[in-house]
C-alpha cells in the first residue's frame, strides 16, 4: 500500500459495511444502517464513526487513502422496485416484442400457478420502435437502415419525455454500422438522453439477450450516473487523491465513468467480492480451490473458484431480466438466520424461503416474532450464547425460541422440541448442500477438491456440518468473516470484460486467423482503457476464453485458454480442452464430431497492490480463553453434550481447539463439531480440519 | 395457527424432507445435463423432454417440472416396458422405446430407461424422454398430414435393449440411426439422453449408500402416500356429483368434420373418475393412443389442482380414467396414424376435462390457452452442404388463458406446453438453419376478451435464405378460439384464431389446414398463433386497462368497442367517450 489507509464502503440491503485497512496490516470493520433513499447519508455516518474511532478527521482519513472503493445497491434497488428511467428502444422492425415474448417461457416452479404475474416491462410496448433495416446471419445487409424511421422514433421519445434510449438490431454483432448510424441520429435529435448501443455493451450472438441487457443498462444508466457523480464529488471534496472505484458484479473494480456507461455491471455487485476475499484468506494455506459460503439474516450466498478462476454466469435471468454480461455466479438461497421453519401443504417440514428478516426477526429476539427460525433452532441447540449476540448487545430469549418451535413444528409432527430444532438445522443445512451442488457438481466440479471459506455472521454455526456432509476436509473462518465481502472489495483488481462474437465451425484452418484477429483487437481495446486509467503495462493482465460447442448444440461451454497464437497445432489443444471440459460437465464427449466457436472474450485486469497482511501474535494458553461449558445438541436424539465455550478475543496465533467446542467471536459463533479441530493461524483465520479416517 | 401435519408416518420426518430434497436435486441435475448437451432444438431450446425416477414396481417417484405433454404418458410407458422384459432385466441394460402401441406418446419422442441395480437387485429406474428432430419415415420431422396409417409416419421402436449387461449393441443402434435424417443430431441427442440417465443413476446410488435401502424405500413410500393424501384433500373440496365438459376439435383439413370430445368427471368424496368419450379413430395423424391421452387428462386435472412441483404417481391414486373403447380417437389402436397427437387432439381433450372442472368449481378454474398451430421446416443448407430439418417452436407460441386473478400471459403457450418451452433466439435459429426471420411479435386483438384478457398470440414470419424450403403445418386452432371461462366472450373472433399466410410476389395465400408446401427465397410464410381465452365478462373490464392495451397496440380501437364496449372520443389522444361507453356497455349487459 502506497499510503496510510484504504477504505471500502459496501452498501447492503440492511447495513452498510465499512472496512479500513491500515499500512501495518490492521483491518477495522464498522457497520451503519443503510439509507437507500440517499446512500450518501450512510456513508457520512460511517465516516464519522471511523473518525471517532481512530481520532482523525474525515478529511485526514480520506486524503490519506490510496483507494476509496464503493459497492452500491443503487442499481439493484431500482431494478427491484422498477424505479429506473423512462426508456425507449430502437430495434429491428418485426422484433419489437422479443423482450416481452421472453422466448415464450414461464419460469419453472410456477407452471400451473394462476397468480404468478408476467415480468414487468422496463420499456412499455409503445416505446419499442421498429426500424426498417436488416442484417442477416453472414453479416451482410439485406435491408439498409431507414433513417427516417429512426427520426420518427426520436420524435416520439422526445414527446414522451424519454430519458434513456437503447439501440439493438438483429445481427448488429456482425455488422454494427446500422446501430452506429442510428446512435448518431439519436444524439443529434436527443442530445440529452443517455444512449446504450447493444453491439458495444454486449457484442455476442443472441438478439434477445443483447436487447434485454441493453434495455436494463439504459433503464439504470441515468440513476447510476447521478449516483456516481455525487459520490465522486463527495469524496473529491473530502480531499481524495484518486478517483473512487466502484465494485461490479463481474468481481472487479471500475471508475465512475465506466460504471455510468455500463450500469448493468452494477446490479449484483454485493456478493460478487466474496471469491476475491476467499482466495485471499485461503492463500496462506496454498489453496486456490475455494467455495465461499455467506449466511446472513435472510439469505445464503455461494460462489466457487477453481484454480483461482471464479465461476461466471452469462446469459441468465436476473430478477426476471435476461442479462448477458458476465457476472460472478452467486447462488442465492432463502436460507439465513431468519429463515422460517414451517410444514408445507404435503405435510413435510421445510425451511424458508420465507424469512422473519430483521423485523420482527426470530422469536428469540423478543421483537414480536412468533415463528420458529434457524436462529431459534441454533439457540435451542446451544450453538448460540444465551447471553445474546454481538457480545450481549442483542439478547436472546430461549423460552420464546422453544415455544415457537413447539407450537409450529414439534407438536404438529409429534416430536420433541430438541428433535424438531435439530431437524430445522439439518434441513436448512441440506438446502445449503443442494445449493452448493449447483455451483460445484452442476459445473462439473467435485466439492471435495475445495476448501470452504465462511462469511457472514450466521455461517460459522453451520459450516462444519456442511463440510462433513459434502466430504470437504478444510474450512477457513477469518475473524473478519462477518464483513468479508466489504473486505473482498478492497483487495480486488480493476476488471473489464471485452467480448466479440465469431460463430464459425472448426473444420478447416480458415477460422484461425479470424480468431487471432478478434483476440488482438479486444486486448488492444482493453489495454487502452486501463492505460488511460493510469495503469502501467506491467500491472495489466489479460485472460482469454473461448465459448465452444458441438455443431447443433445450443449451449456453449467456456474454455479458458492461454495467450498464444491460434494455429493448426494450437487449435487442436483448444479442442482437446473443450472435449475434456464437456466430459467433466456432462459425463461424455464426442471427439469425432465437429466443434464450433461462438464467442471469444478477453478479460483485462489492472492489478492493484494488496494491503499488508495481518500478523496475529501468539496468545496465552488456550485454557485461559475458556469461558464456560454449555449443553449443546449434536444429534437427532436430542442428547445434550457438555461443550466448552471459548472467547475468541483471548485466543492467539497457534491456539488449537478440538471439537465438540464453541468459539465465540464478537460477531459470530463458531461451532466446532466433534471430529473437527480448529487452529488459529497468524493471518487471523481459524483453520478447521476434519480428522482423516484411516 | 400452525397447520397440523397430515401424516403420522413411521419414517423420521427430517430424513423424509432431506431425501425429498436429494431426489429433486437428482432430477434437476438430469434435466440440466440433458438440456445443455442435446442437439435437437426441439429439446434443448423447447424443453420438449422429461426426466423421471421410478421405483422397482415401477411407480413414478418423481417427475420434474417439465412439459405437460409428458405428464401422464411416462407412467404407462414405463409399466409396459418393464413388463415386456419381465425377468430379463439386468445390471448394465439400457432400453430404448418410442412406440405408442407400447405406451409411448408420439413416436418422435424417444425414451431411454435405465434400470438401477444395488446389491444385485433392481431398485430404481432413471428415465429420459425427448423429442428428436426426425424419426425416419416419408416426411422430414415426422409429421405427415397425408398418412393414413402409422406405417406411413415413422420408424417404430418397440422396447429394445441398446445396452445388454453393459455392452452397447452397436448393430441395433446403427440400424435405428440409419433410418433417420440428420443422423449426427439424432446420435448427439441419444448421447445426451443416455448421459442424463447415468447422472440420475449415480445420484441414486449415493443416496442408497448414505441412508440405506430400507430407509430410502420407506421415505419414497411415504412421499407417494403424502401426494395421494394431498390430491384427495383437493378433490374432497369439489362437491360430489357428475360434471360434463364437451370441447370441439375443428376439422384441420381431413374432411371428417368437427369432432366432439367429452369428459365426464364423477366426484365421490375424495375420489375422481374421469370418463372420456370420443368418436372412432380416423385415417389422419391426430389419433391419440392411450398413453398420450393420459397426459391430456392429467393436464386438465392440473388446471384445476394447480399444484407446484414435485410430481409423483401418488397424486393419481385417487383418480381413475376410462379413455373410452379401444379404436376411438382418444384410445387409438394400430394402425391409426398419430404423430400430431401431443398437440391435437391432446389440447381439446384437456379442454373437455378443464370445462368439466370449471362446471364443478367455476371460481377456481382458468380459461383455456391457445392451441398449437405449428410449422416444421426442411430443405438444403448450402452453407454446409447438408440437409436440415426441424420443428420450429418459435412458430407456435400462443397466448395463455386468463385466470380468475389476472390477465393471461402473452406468448406463453401452446396449451400442451403451458410455458415450459423456450422458443429459441432469432439469431441462434438463423445461425442453425438457412432462414431469415422477419417477424416475431405479439398480435393485436388476439387475446380472448374478458374481464381479464387472454394473453396475445404471436406472429412468426420466415423467408428461406437461398434455396427452396419445404414447410409442414400441423395442429389446429385456426377456426375455433381458445375457450374462455366465467362468461368471457369475444366479438372479433377472427382475430383470436390462428392461420398461416404465404406471400408470393405480392399475393397472399391463407392456409387453415395441415399441408405440405414449399416456398422460394423472396417468398415468406407467416404463422399466426391464437391468443388465450379470457376470464369473466369483458364489459366489466376496467376501462383504464382497455386504454392501456390500445396504447400498447394489443387491442385496436375497433376491438375496444367490439370486444370491450369502450368508445374513444379521440383516437389519437385515447380520450374515452364516457357516455357512449356507458351506453354501449349497459346495452350489452341488458342483452
Amino acid at each position: 500500500m502506497r499510503m496510510k489507509y484504504r477504505l471500502g464502503v459496501d452498501a447492503g440491503g440492511t447495513f452498510t459495511d465499512f472496512v479500513l485497512a491500515e499500512q501495518n496490516g490492521e483491518i477495522k470493520l464498522f457497520k451503519t444502517p443503510s439509507t437507500p433513499s440517499d446512500p450518501r447519508e450512510a456513508i457520512q455516518t460511517g465516516l464519522e464513526l471511523i473518525s471517532e474511532d481512530i481520532g482523525e478527521s474525515i478529511e485526514e482519513i480520506i486524503s490519506n487513502c490510496d483507494l476509496c472503493i464503493n459497492g452500491t445497491t443503487v442499481g439493484l434497488n431500482a431494478l427491484i422496485q422498477h424505479t429506473g428511467a423512462k426508456t425507449g428502444l430502437i430495434c429491428t422492425a418485426g422484433h419489437e416484442d422479443s423482450i416481452e415474448i421472453r422466448l415464450g417461457h414461464k419460469e419453472d416452479g410456477y407452471r400451473y400457478d394462476p397468480d404468478y404475474p408476467p415480468a414487468t416491462m422496463l420499456v412499455p410496448r409503445y416505446l419499442r420502435k421498429g426500424i426498417r433495416e436488416r442484417v442477416i446471419s453472414d453479416g451482410s445487409v439485406k435491408t439498409p437502415l431507414n433513417e427516417a424511421d429512426v427520426r420518427t422514433a426520436c420524435r416520439l421519445f422526445k414527446k414522451e419525455g424519454v430519458e434513456s434510449v437503447a439501440i439493438s438490431f438483429v445481427w448488429s454483432v456482425l455488422y454494427p454500422e446500422h446501430e452506429r448510424r442510428a446512435a448518431e441520429i439519436v444524439r443529434e435529435i436527443l442530445p440529452e438522453v443517455i444512449l446504450t448501443v447493444g453491439s458495444e455493451l454486449y457484442p455476442q450472438i443472441r438478439e434477445y439477450t443483447r436487447t434485454s441487457t441493453a434495455i436494463t443498462n439504459a433503464y439504470l444508466a441515468p440513476i447510476l450516473r447521478n449516483y456516481v457523480e455525487s459520490v465522486d464529488k463527495y469524496f473529491a471534496n473530502l480531499g481524495a487523491k484518486y478517483p473512487v472505484r466502484y465494485f461490479q458484479s463481474n468481481g472487479g473494480l471500475a471508475i465512475g465513468a465506466v460504471m455510468a456507461d455500463r450500469s448493468v455491471y452494477a446490479i449484483n455487485s454485493g456478493p460478487a467480492s466474496a471469491p476475491q476475499a476467499g482466495l485471499y484468506v485461503a492463500e496462506p494455506f496454498n489453496s486456490k480451490n475455494v467455495i465461499t459460503v455467506d449466511m446472513g439474516g435472510t439469505s445464503f450466498d455461494i460462489t466457487l473458484t477453481k484454480d483461482g478462476v471464479t465461476n461466471l454466469n452469462k446469459d441468465i435471468d436476473f430478477l426476471r431480466y435476461r442479462i448477458g454480461v458476465p457476472m460472478i455466479q452467486v447462488e442465492t438461497l432463502g436460507a439465513g438466520g431468519g429463515s422460517i421453519g414451517h410444514i408445507d401443504e404435503m405435510g413435510l417440514m421445510q425451511m424458508g424461503p420465507q424469512s422473519a428478516g430483521a423485523d420482527p426477526g426470530p422469536a428469540c429476539y423478543s421483537n414480536g416474532g412468533e415463528l420458529p427460525t434457524v436462529t431459534d433452532a441454533n439457540l435451542v441447540l446451544g450453538y448460540l450464547s444465551p447471553e445474546g449476540l454481538i457480545g450481549g448487545r442483542l439478547p436472546l430469549d430461549l423460552d420464546k425460541a422453544r415455544q415457537a418451535i413447539k407450537t409450529h413444528l414439534a407438536d404438529p409432527l409429534g416430536i420433541s422440541v430438541e428433535h424438531a430444532a435439530f431437524g430445522m438445522y439439518t434441513i436448512v443445512n441440506n438446502n445449503m448442500v443442494n445449493g452448493i451442488r449447483r455451483v460445484s457438481v452442476e459445473r462439473g466440479y467435485d466439492p471435495r477438491d475445495f476448501v470452504f471459506v465462511g462469511a457472514g455472521g450466521a455461517t460459522a454455526a453451520h459450516i462444519t456440518a456442511l463440510a462433513s456432509e459434502m466430504g470437504v476436509k478444510t474450512v477457513i473462518l477469518n475473524k473478519l468473516a462477518s464483513g468479508l465481502c466489504a473486505f473482498g472489495q478492497i483487495i480486488s483488481d480493476v476488471k473489464y470484460n471485452f467480448m466479440a462474437t465469431c460463430p464459425v465451425r472448426l473444420d478447416s484452418s480458415a477460422p484461425n486467423k479470424r480468431i487471432n484477429k478478434f483476440f488482438k483487437e479486444l486486448e488492444a481495446k482493453g489495454r487502452k482503457h486501463l492505460l488511460a486509467d493510469g495503469f502501467k503495462t506491467p500491472q495489466i493482465d489479460v485472460k482469454r476464453s473461448i465459448e465452444m460447442r458441438y455443431v447443433g448444440q445450443m449451449h456453449e461451454c467456456t474454455v479458458e485458454i492461454g495467450n498464444f497464437e491460434i494455429n493448426d497445432k494450437t487449435i487442436e489443444d483448444v479442442k482437446t480442452a473443450f472435449h475434456k471440459r464437456h466430459e467433466e460437465l456432462y459425463t461424455y464427449s464426442e471427439p469425432h464430431n465437429f466443434v464450433e466457436v461462438v464467442n471469444v472474450e478477453c478479460t483485462l485486469y489492472g492489478r492493484i497492490e494488496k494491503p499488508n497482511p495481518l500478523k496475529l501474535s501468539r496468545g496465552a494458553k488456550v485454557e485461559k480463553a475458556l469461558k464456560n461449558h454449555r449443553k449443546a445438541i449434536f444429534s437427532a436424539n436430542g442428547k445434550e453434550t457438555k461443550t466448552p465455550v471459548y472467547d475468541g478475543d483471548k485466543l492467539g496465533a497457534g491456539a488449537q481447539i478440538t471439537g465438540p467446542a464453541i468459539i465465540e467471536e464478537t460477531t459470530t459463533s463458531i461451532v466446532v463439531q466433534s471430529g473437527w479441530t480448529a487452529k488459529l493461524d497468524k493471518s487471523g483465520s481459524y483453520v478447521l480440519t476434519h480428522k482423516q479416517k484411516k | 395457527m400452525a397447520k397440523k401435519a397430515k401424516n403420522k408416518s413411521k419414517v423420521d420426518p427430517i430424513t423424509l424432507s432431506v431425501v425429498r430434497g436429494i431426489l429433486e436435486t437428482t432430477q434437476r441435475e438430469m434435466t440440466l445435463s440433458l438440456e445443455k448437451t442435446a442437439r435437437s432444438s426441439v429439446f434443448n431450446l423447447a424443453h420438449d423432454y422429461s426426466t423421471a425416477l421410478f421405483n422397482g414396481e415401477p411407480e413414478m417417484i418423481l417427475q420434474g417440472q417439465d412439459i405437460p405433454i409428458h405428464l401422464g404418458s411416462l407412467i404407462p410407458a414405463m409399466k409396459v416396458v418393464a413388463a415386456y422384459f419381465g425377468d430379463d432385466i439386468h445390471e448394465g441394460d439400457l432400453i430404448l422405446h418410442n412406440d405408442p402401441a407400447y405406451g409411448g406418446s408420439h413416436a418422435i419422442d424417444v425414451c431411454f430407461y435405465k434400470p438401477v441395480f444395488y446389491g444385485g437387485k433392481l431398485r430404481y429406474w432413471t428415465v429420459c424422454k425427448g423429442h428428436l428432430t426426425d424419426i425416419g419415415g416419408p416426411v422430414p420431422a415426422g409429421y405427415n398430414p397425408n398418412a393414413k396409417e402409422i406405417y406411413e409416419e415413422c420408424l417404430r421402436i418397440p422396447p429394445v435393449k441398446i445396452w445388454d449387461k453393459g455392452k452397447p449393441r452397436k448393430d441395433v443402434l446403427n440400424m435405428i440411426l440409419t433410418n433417420m435424417r440428420a443422423r449426427r443430431d439424432q446420435e448427439g441427442d441419444f448421447n445426451a439422453l443416455i448421459g442424463a440417465c447415468q447422472v440420475g443413476e449415480r445420484n441414486l446410488i449415493n443416496l442408497i449408500e448414505k441412508y440405506g435401502m430400507d430407509e430410502v424405500d420407506a421415505c419414497i413410500a411415504e412421499l407417494l402416500s403424502m401426494a395421494d393424501q394431498h390430491m384427495r384433500s383437493l378433490i374432497a373440496t369439489v362437491p360430489d356429483g357428475k360434471y360434463t365438459g364437451t370441447a370441439v376439435l375443428e376439422d384441420a383439413g381431413h374432411g371428417f368434420g368437427d369432432i366432439d370430445i367429452t369428459a365426464t368427471v364423477t366426484i365421490k368424496k375424495d375420489t375422481c373418475h374421469i370418463e372420456i368419450a370420443s368418436p372412432p379413430q380416423i385415417p389422419y395423424f391426430i389419433n391419440s393412443y392411450e398413453g398420450n391421452s393420459y397426459s391430456g387428462v392429467y393436464l386438465g386435472l392440473m388446471m384445476y389442482a394447480q399444484l407446484p412441483p414435485p410430481y409423483n404417481e401418488g397424486l393419481y391414486r385417487c383418480v381413475s380414467v376410462d379413455m373410452g373403447p379401444s379404436g376411438t380417437l382418444c384410445n387409438a389402436k394400430e394402425p391409426a396414424p398419430h404423430m400430431n397427437c401431443t398437440t391435437t387432439p391432446m389440447e381439446t381433450l384437456t379442454d373437455a376435462v378443464r370445462l368439466a372442472f370449471e362446471h364443478a368449481m367455476p371460481s377456481k378454474v382458468s380459461a383455456s390457452w391457445g392451441h398449437s398451430n405449428g410449422l416444421n421446416i426442411t430443405g438444403w443448407d448450402n452453407r454446409h452442404d447438408e440437409e436440415y430439418v426441424t420443428m420450429v417452436l418459435a412458430s407456435m407460441i400462443s397466448g395463455a388463458g386468463a385466470t380468475p386473478q389476472q390477465d393471461g400471459w402473452h406468448a406463453c403457450g401452446p396449451q400442451c406446453c403451458f410455458g415450459a418451452l423456450t422458443s429459441g433466439d432469432v439469431e441462434l435459429l438463423e445461425y442453425s438453419y438457412p432462414i431469415i426471420i422477419h417477424k416475431y411479435s405479439l398480435m393485436e386483438d388476439s387475446g380472448g376478451a374478458g374481464k381479464y384478457r387472454g394473453g396475445s398470440g404471436t406472429a412468426w414470419e420466415v423467408e428461406p435464405l437461398d434455396a427452396e424450403m419445404t414447410f409442414i403445418t400441423f395442429g389446429e386452432g385456426r377456426h375455433i378460439p381458445a375457450m374462455g371461462a366465467a362468461g368471457a366472450k369475444s366479438t372479433l373472433v377472427d382475430k383470436k384464431v390462428g392461420h398461416i399466410e404465404v406471400k408470393h410476389k405480392g399475393k397472399i395465400k391463407i392456409i387453415r389446414e395441415n399441408v405440405i408446401d414449399s416456398i422460394q427465397p423472396g417468398d415468406t410464410v407467416t404463422n399466426m398463433n391464437p391468443g388465450g381465452g379470457g376470464y369473466g365478462n369483458p364489459f366489466e373490464r376496467e376501462i383504464p386497462k382497455v386504454v392501456d392495451d390500445v396504447k400498447n397496440g394489443l387491442v385496436s380501437i375497433k376491438g375496444a368497442a367490439g370486444d370491450y364496449g369502450v368508445v374513444f372520443e379521440n383516437a389519437k389522444t385515447l380520450k374515452v367517450d364516457a357516455v357512449a361507453t356507458e351506453k354501449l356497455r349497459a346495452k350489452s349487459i341488458a342483452a
